[in-house]
């Protein structure tokens, strides 16, 4: 019996000597491992930061006809507008400042990539949770309407609806949900069915709790590891996504210049040699998609837990 | 088997059904459907000879009835803008569509086999990173945004190659192609490198990764341990094993090549059905935009019906699960 206590105690020594990490310490030390996915964290905060305070950080501002004229349209990177303002990035062929017009662009093509991803995880919770915890005919009714979803790629989801929509940041919210919600029914019903037959589950029951409080604060929160990695893969892809549509024409109002818009805006120049003005839009919007795409490579690699060293 | 195509028939049947009454759907309750049906010119007169012939005054039902019948009949209207029946414009443009997509499909197979294959057999040399790294950037470069960067280095700077149309054709069994000719093939080069470069960095991950699996096996080390020399090792005896996982994916990649050609055909000016369906939104021509989604839905579900029976021929367990489902 003495004994046993003495291993208690060495037990607590040793602990209270060497701290225990807690999950997030031990998350935050993995995920900072990789030099290549803290540079794109970072990258990524910057360009977050940039969207959020476009107003603020811009040089000028590309929509306020009282500023912007003509006379300095397509002017080369580094030239100076007739104000005497340095257009770092050229200028389009409104004669807009390139790079607050890509500061502004960014803050629409996040603001529609999340938007979008938020309402579709809602949608893709809802149904994966009903799917997977009430099993059986409802789950094969639904698990059914995704297989069939899945079998259309996104982008020929989105343009149908766009087709029948017309353009507007509301529809091409709605079509980009439409498009992804089914990859997170998919995820979240695949965690839940294991996190349903798991011991707390089953106590819940014994408690006789709702079946909403069940699925929404029990099964839920073990299911968010996977989610998140999904949720920060398919951001990027809806990002790259409207990017595409509103390239084509039928995604963002010419009144909601997203970076797609600005591409599309300098393919008329290009055969002029005039590159800058479909060129650095592309650029902004492939490091924004190519950081986001490594940050959730590398949560994947962490929280999967077939991968766990 | 019989039981497991016919379910799947059916149901592929459903799923026309169903996107035959969304859009029916979407185009008459979103928007005005004399507007949609007739031309924006028309006077009265027009319009009420329309309204009667489409039966806009009957009930929701009978209209719809209408629309599939005729659908079914292959009338979808006439065009507004080339005054041609719509599916007549439409078929008349898969040939160039689908010229463009095998094109693509072939350079994924022919430019991310050899590669994925060397970067799984020599994972750490210089050239295989490389290799890896270009391929995380084709994954998530923007298509659209590729192909004007090529436009401007290849045919603007360079001026290597035309940037836009399918040059000179030649008819084949009834059906203009490019790449029987040298100028048809040199306008060709460039859309499908744009349309593969997705495709070649999907192809190099999975040769890459069935490489690295299939060198570890017993039957390569005992290929290795005859003295059988190198080239034929991996020609013969790898090649035939990691292409399964290869062809199956490519096969079932094959619908996305046909989505994504409409952003490829919008920036190469390739006339396909893609530039077709953006050129037909953007002038609102609306039988056209109704025949063209009916047409892809039905393309799609052909495509899944082929390769779900396909599966289910090669692996008997996907259809005991489902007839048992």
């Amino acid at each position: 019996m003495a004994t046993v206590q003495q291993q208690l105690a060495d037990i607590s020594v040793a602990e209270a000597g060497s701290r225990v990490q807690t999950p997030f310490e031990r998350f935050r030390a993995d995920f900072f491992a990789s030099r290549v996915a803290t540079g794109s964290l970072y990258v990524l905060v910057a360009i977050i930061l940039i969207a959020v305070f476009a107003p603020v950080i811009s040089p000028t501002n590309p929509y306020d006809l009282a500023t912007v004229t003509v006379l300095d349209a397509r002017l080369p990177p580094g030239a100076k507008s007739g104000d005497g303002v340095i257009f770092w990035l050229g200028s389009d062929g409104a004669g807009r400042d390139l790079l607050s017009s890509i500061f502004y662009g960014l803050r629409i093509s996040l603001g529609v990539g999340i938007a979008s991803g938020l309402v579709a995880v809602c949608i893709g919770c809802v149904v994966g949770l009903t799917a997977a915890y009430f099993g059986g005919r409802t789950d094969s009714v639904i698990m059914r309407i995704v297989d069939i979803q899945l079998s259309f790629p996104a982008i020929l989801v989105a343009l149908v609806l766009l087709a029948i929509l017309g353009k507007g940041v509301d529809k091409i919210i709605i079509a980009l949900v439409v498009a992804q919600w089914a990859y997170y029914a998919r995820t979240v019903r695949a965690s839940a069915l294991v996190e349903r037959n798991k011991e707390y589950v089953e106590a819940a029951k014994c408690l006789a709790l709702g079946h909403r409080r069940i699925l929404f604060r029990h099964i839920l929160p073990n299911c968010l590891a996977p989610l998140i990695v999904v949720a920060t893969l398919q951001t990027a892809h809806a990002i790259s996504l409207e990017a595409t549509l509103s390239f084509l024409g039928v995604g963002l109002p010419i009144t909601e210049p997203s970076l797609g818009l600005l591409i599309a805006n300098g393919f008329e120049y290009m055969l002029s040699e005039k590159y800058w003005i479909s060129f650095f839009p592309g650029v902004a919007l492939l490091v924004a998609i190519v950081s986001i795409n490594l940050v959730g490579d590398q949560l994947r690699d962490i929280l999967n837990p077939r991968l766990q060293r | 088997m019989s039981v497991f195509v016919i379910r799947r028939l059916l149901q592929s049947a459903l799923v026309v059904l169903v996107m035959s009454l969304l859009v029916f759907v979407g185009v008459h309750v979103v928007g005005d459907p004399v507007e949609m049906l007739v031309n924006p010119e028309a006077d009265q007169a027009e319009i009420a000879r329309v309204t009667q012939a489409f039966g806009l005054d009957r009930p929701f039902y009978e209209q719809y009835g209408l629309f599939l019948l005729n659908a079914l009949t292959g009338d979808l209207g006439l065009s507004f803008v080339y005054g041609e029946p719509a599916l007549k414009l439409i078929v008349q443009r898969i040939p160039a569509t689908l010229e463009l997509a095998l094109a693509a499909l072939l350079m994924a197979i022919v430019l991310g086999i050899p590669l994925g294959v060397f970067a799984g057999l020599r994972p750490d040399s210089k050239v295989s990173r490389t290799i890896m790294a270009g391929s995380i950037l084709g994954f998530s470069l923007p298509t659209f945004w590729v192909g004007i960067m090529m436009i401007m280095v290849f045919a603007v700077i360079l001026g290597w190659l035309p940037s836009t149309g399918r040059g000179t054709t030649v008819n084949l069994l009834g059906v203009d192609v490019s790449f029987l000719t040298m100028d048809g093939l040199a306008h060709l080069l460039m859309p499908a490198l744009n349309l593969a470069l997705f495709k070649i960095s999907l192809v190099i991950r999975l040769s890459r990764a069935g490489t690295r699996e299939t060198v570890l096996q017993d039957y390569i080390k005992f290929a290795r341990a005859k003295g059988i020399s190198n080239a034929r090792v991996v020609f013969v005896h790898l090649l035939k094993n990691i292409m399964i996982p290869v062809v199956t994916v490519l096969g079932l990649e094959f619908g996305g090549l046909i989505a994504f050609s409409v952003v490829t055909e919008t920036v190469f000016a390739w006339p396909g059905m893609g530039k077709l369906i953006i050129d037909s939104i953007h002038s609102l021509d609306r039988p056209v935009v109704v025949a063209y989604l009916m047409i892809i839905v039905l393309i799609f579900v052909v495509i899944n019906l082929v390769v779900d029976i396909l599966y289910s021929i090669l692996d008997p367990r996907v259809r005991l699960r489902d007839v048992k489902a």
